[in-house]
């Protein structure tokens, strides 16, 4: 009876620790910032905060910019990560092995050092531009340098999440069952109608799930956008250490982190459906 | 079967009491713990990890220093412990911090800090009267900004000596000069001073530390307008790294041919081969750009006073002075004649008693704020 008791008990007692630190460490401290930041001067409900932040030039530039960044990240990840994920899948070549290989180096390689390689790599006289003067001085008159220009933060924002997109998209192909794609070749179906009939709708929740993820990441990302990225616009991750640490205006940092933690959630929910349908098996 | 029992018995016994002797022996001689915060750049923590700490524990052995490098996340937070250790009476866990005390306003309002005095560190006496810019902390060592330019690109006739002439050089060299974030860099932030400087009449005294809106309302747009006058001749059309030490790379790769760098950096920079043979610096006959003093703020309640302050002291003698100058090019904080006249011979260059030292404190939010709304972005300040 006791034995029982204690067995049907047992998970509680196993995820109470995860969920008094999920809710100690992020829920509790999360939702006291944003109350803070709906207290107005006198203690009351308010807006002015969030008006502020609105009114705010500079405020209202980095938020703008960073949905610029991590949009255009966004793509230039799918562009590269897609159709690398399909060769992966489809090909069995040693190249194509060896391609697995290097397409997930960056995730051993921390992020301020990978910074600090692509300044090396692409700033003015780096290794780039020295490698296309080698071929043609003239070109290399020619050679547009990404460091501290948003372009910078992309491409880093890119480079850091190539290996994750990869390993999930390639898990997403994984499931689609060769079979299916052989009775689709054996009926005579053409490569994009396998493609755009069966390949993409399969691998759906998986590029989404990839979106979501990365979304998440480069929206509130600092030491690429920081080291990469220009002095002005600046992205939130920058702009709310400034104002904390330069500034000393903690509460219009904790806005800034509000509203970033509310767009980040937002994606985070797109996340939880993609994911929780799966469960279900529900599309 | 007893007897193996009780042997095993004894055995352990034995273990326990040694043990517990050894415990205690250890104890007795366990060094009592200072902790030490510095967010220097890294020659700075360098230097303290790898020369000073271990300097000062060979010669006393009763102390452990633990440093902590706050360069990530900032002096801010282990301040605001502190601060909160005051007011419940609790150890705040630092003993030593490498900051300027006037650039956290709360805390000297909350009388955190500790106001060395020459009873407690005798040493003090030999701090010579430039560096005595606070009494919440003791200064021991000193910088100045300056520019350092590449002296195989830039003709000796064409070097400007003022800063208006750098102004004026800059305009005709477009991509060769740059500057860091005034926030993210000492060198870029007193470039940005000096530029205040020069649009008020060249005075520092009138920039006296106690904050003053009617100055900031004056000068500064003046000030970003100046460098909103280069701001289309800087290195890439405009774009400023975010640390004294990008600068210098960008520096030694050749990119720029000229900058404004710290005095300490650039030395050892040139020392250690890391910025080129002909890299020569420069500091303006007008008026210097500001550099300062860095110094050593102890909040009083730190558990290990005694400790710290014996630190300071130590900091502040001859031979840690003169490892200031001989490895990271930094200046003395006592008279330059009570180091070797080999060391004073060696850094002839830049031994000077004109540095100007920006106030900060208030000033700085302001200034940082503007820069960056209209001199990054290139807006009218007046708009």
């Amino acid at each position: 009876m006791v034995a029982r008791s204690t067995r049907s008990l047992l998970p509680y007692i196993l995820i109470t620790p995860p969920i008094i630190l999920v809710f100690g460490l992020i829920f509790f401290p999360a939702a006291q910032s944003f109350v803070r930041t709906l207290t107005g001067v006198d203690g009351s409900f308010s807006f002015e905060r969030y008006l502020e932040f609105m009114n705010d030039r500079s405020s209202v530039t980095s938020l703008i910019f960073t949905f610029q960044v991590t949009f255009l990240s966004l793509i230039g990840l799918f562009a590269i990560c897609y159709p690398l994920a399909l060769y992966l899948r489809f090909s069995n070549s040693r190249v194509a092995y060896w391609a697995q290989m290097v397409a997930l180096l960056p995730l051993f390689v921390p992020g301020i050092m990978s910074a600090y390689a692509l300044i090396r790599f692409f700033r003015g006289r780096g290794l780039l531009e020295t490698i296309i003067y080698q071929l043609s001085p003239v070109l290399s008159e020619t050679y547009y340098s990404p460091y501290v220009k948003p372009e910078g933060i992309i491409i880093g924002s890119i480079w850091e999440s190539i290996p994750f997109t990869v390993l999930v998209l390639l898990a997403g192909l994984r499931q689609v069952e060769s079979g299916l794609i052989e009775s689709a070749q054996d009926v005579g179906a053409s490569r994009w109608t396998i493609f755009f009939q069966i390949i993409l709708p399969l691998t759906r929740r998986a590029a989404l799930i990839a979106f979501c993820l990365n979304f998440i990441a480069i929206f509130g990302s600092y030491t690429i956008p920081y080291l990469l990225g220009p002095a002005a616009p600046q992205t939130l991750g920058v702009l709310m250490q400034r104002t904390y640490q330069e500034y000393a205006q903690p509460l219009q940092a904790e806005t800034q982190a509000v509203i970033t933690f509310a767009v980040c959630a937002l994606v985070g929910l797109l996340y939880v459906r993609t994911v929780s349908s799966q469960r279900t098996g529900r599309n | 079967m007893r007897t193996s029992k009780f042997v095993l018995r004894l055995a352990l016994l034995g273990v326990v009491v040694m043990l517990a002797l050894g415990i205690s022996v250890v104890s007795a001689q366990e060094p009592s713990i200072i902790n030490l915060y510095s967010s220097g750049d890294t020659n700075i923590t360098d230097w303290l990890q790898n020369i000073i700490i271990p300097a000062f524990e060979a010669e006393y052995p009763q102390y452990k220093v633990q440093f902590t490098n706050s360069r990530a996340a900032g002096d801010e937070p282990i301040i605001d412990r502190a601060m909160a250790a005051l007011q419940t009476d609790d150890d705040p866990q630092v003993e030593v911090m490498d900051i300027d005390p006037r650039g956290f306003g709360a805390s000297v309002e909350a009388g955190l800090w500790y106001e060395p005095t020459v009873e407690e560190i005798p040493n003090l006496a030999n701090v010579i009267e430039a560096a005595q810019v606070t009494p919440l902390a003791a200064s021991y060592r000193g910088s100045q900004v300056l520019i350092a330019y590449n002296s195989e690109v830039v003709a000796e006739e064409d070097v400007p000596t003022t800063f208006a002439e750098l102004i004026e050089w800059i305009k005709a060299n477009p991509g060769q000069f740059v500057y860091c974030r005034p926030d993210r860099g000492g060198s870029g932030g007193n470039f940005v001073r000096r530029a205040v400087y020069e649009v008020s009449g060249m005075d520092p005294a009138v920039w006296t530390p106690e904050f003053n809106q009617e100055l900031v309302d004056e000068f500064y747009p003046q000030a970003m307008a100046l460098l909103q006058e280069i701001h289309p001749f800087i290195y890439d059309d405009g774009a400023y790294p975010a640390g004294n030490n990008p600068v210098l790379e960008l520096f030694a790769s050749g990119e720029v041919s000229m900058i404004s760098a710290w005095s300490d950096q650039a030395i050892q920079g040139i020392d250690r081969g890391f910025l080129p043979e002909t890299t020569k610096l420069l500091q303006f006959t007008d008026l210097p750009m500001p550099g300062g003093y860095t110094m050593l703020a102890i909040p009083k309640n730190a558990a290990n006073l005694k400790g710290a302050q014996d630190f300071v002291n130590w900091f502040l003698s001859p031979e840690a002075q003169a490892l200031v100058v001989e490895v990271i090019g930094g200046f003395p904080a006592i008279a330059w004649d009570q180091l070797t006249p080999e060391l004073q011979e060696r850094f002839n260059s830049v031994i000077t008693d004109n540095v100007p030292t920006w106030p900060g404190g208030d000033y700085n939010p302001p200034l940082t704020e503007l820069w960056y709304e209209t001199v990054a972005t290139n807006i009218d300040p007046n708009s």
